[in-house]
């Protein structure tokens, strides 16, 4: 089926469609339609992948092509979504405090999506300012201070301490 | 390094530890509880943000792209066969005899045509959605069916599959896998695209009718043409 690149093809999607399903979730909030984007990314990854200079951007490559794919969506049509009701479908399997994540959930839910998406390349893509200013086509500057911002935000949370402490102790 | 600029660096990344940075917490109390609640906050953003994944999701991207190719021609050539039956009137073919109808081979109106098209999107794409076993909104099907004025068959059947046809243009498409008493049936709804005249059609195995309701139009796969028959007499 893949021919040459099959086995590396494989792996790339084994290593990486955990994390991409992860932040197409968040880029679209519905469970479909992040399975759909990591679909499509993976099927352009592999139509491409000949192209595909550099091994070890394939991590990033897969993180853009996935950005590109959710823009193209989202101007081809507008999804109905029911913000509220997508949090709550999500269920809790891993969390110590099923309360605190909820929060901390919703405070993700309602930041700004400038500000959200450099954090969850950050957290969930483990990508460093610089890789970040290049996905998304700003300035490192910009990354720093929307970072900051994000995580200022959640500072503003009630009880926000009170959760901290909980979890470091 | 000062306490602000510590505060400054840890709020872009919390889990810094560079040697400035380490050198001022050992000697600042106070940010060094700054430091802790920073990457006690970033655990539970971390722990927040990994929502589940879908199992085998891996294991479907693999066998999505492994049966791609084929199913990608099928659902290109429906695509573009709805666009010329909407766009060129092309559907020509008229059905004769009360309740039986001429079968049109597949052979003679060719591989574009919508019938047969739907006919290869169906056996090339359906046992993959069946097995992935997603379900699409009820009330969005309800509405296509009403939209049409069909009746949704209620005895003895069950909706097996319920999603998008990727395949229609603008979207509007629904496809649904019905398990009825007479055996398995496609139905590709087509709300807003009128076909201007039914066809039967019968290619690989598979018998296709394609009709035109009210505004739009669907196209009933099954498996010979008494069954389509069948379905057809519920649907109405």
């Amino acid at each position: 089926m893949f021919e040459g690149g099959k086995s590396r093809f494989e792996r790339v999607v084994r290593a990486f469609s955990t994390e991409l399903y992860r932040y197409a979730y968040w880029l679209c909030r519905d469970r479909f339609v992040a399975e759909d984007l990591v679909q499509e990314t993976f099927a352009r990854a592999w139509q491409a992948w000949e192209k595909l200079q550099d091994e070890n951007a394939v991590k990033a490559w897969l993180y853009s092509i996935l950005r590109n794919e959710h823009a193209r969506l989202f101007e081809r049509k507008r999804l109905d979504r029911d913000d509220e009701q997508d949090l709550g479908e999500i269920p809790d399997t891993v969390s110590s405090n099923p309360h605190a994540s909820l929060e901390i959930r919703e405070a993700i839910h309602s930041l700004p999506q400038s500000y959200r998406e450099p954090l969850l390349l950050q957290v969930l893509g483990g990508f460093s300012c610089s890789e970040i200013a290049g996905l998304m086509g700003i300035s490192e500057g910009a990354v720093m201070t929307r970072l900051s911002r994000a995580r200022l935000a959640f500072r503003q949370l009630p009880g926000w301490d009170v959760m901290t402490r909980k979890k470091a102790s | 390094m000062n306490c602000m600029e510590l505060r400054r660096s840890l709020l872009v990344n919390p889990r810094l530890r560079d040697g400035d940075l380490q050198t001022h917490l050992a000697e600042c109390a106070a940010c060094s509880a700054f430091a802790r609640q920073m990457e006690s906050l970033e655990s539970r953003i971390e722990e927040a943000a990994r929502v589940p994944v879908p199992e085998a999701l891996d294991e479907r991207v693999l066998l999505r792209q492994s049966m791609r190719r084929p199913a990608r021609f099928a659902m290109l050539a429906l695509a573009a066969s709805i666009t010329l039956a909407v766009g060129l009137g092309i559907l020509v073919v008229h059905e004769r005899g009360p309740g039986g109808g001429e079968i049109v081979s597949g052979v003679a109106l060719g591989s574009e045509h919508p019938a047969v098209a739907a006919i290869s999107y169906v056996l090339d794409n359906e046992p993959q959605l069946l097995e992935e076993g997603r379900r699409g909104d009820p009330a969005v099907m309800r509405g296509a069916f009403a939209r049409l004025g069909l009746n949704l068959p209620a005895n003895g059947v069950t909706v097996r599959y319920l999603g998008k046809c990727p395949v229609v243009p603008s979207g509007t498409g629904e496809h649904v896998v019905l398990d009825t008493p007479v055996g398995r049936v496609t139905l590709i709804l087509v709300p807003e695209q009128p076909f201007t005249s039914p066809v039967v059609v019968a290619d690989r195995d598979k018998t296709a009718v394609a009709r035109a309701v009210r505004t739009g139009g669907y196209i009933l796969i099954a498996d010979s043409l008494k069954n389509a028959r069948q379905i057809e007499k519920m649907l109405m």
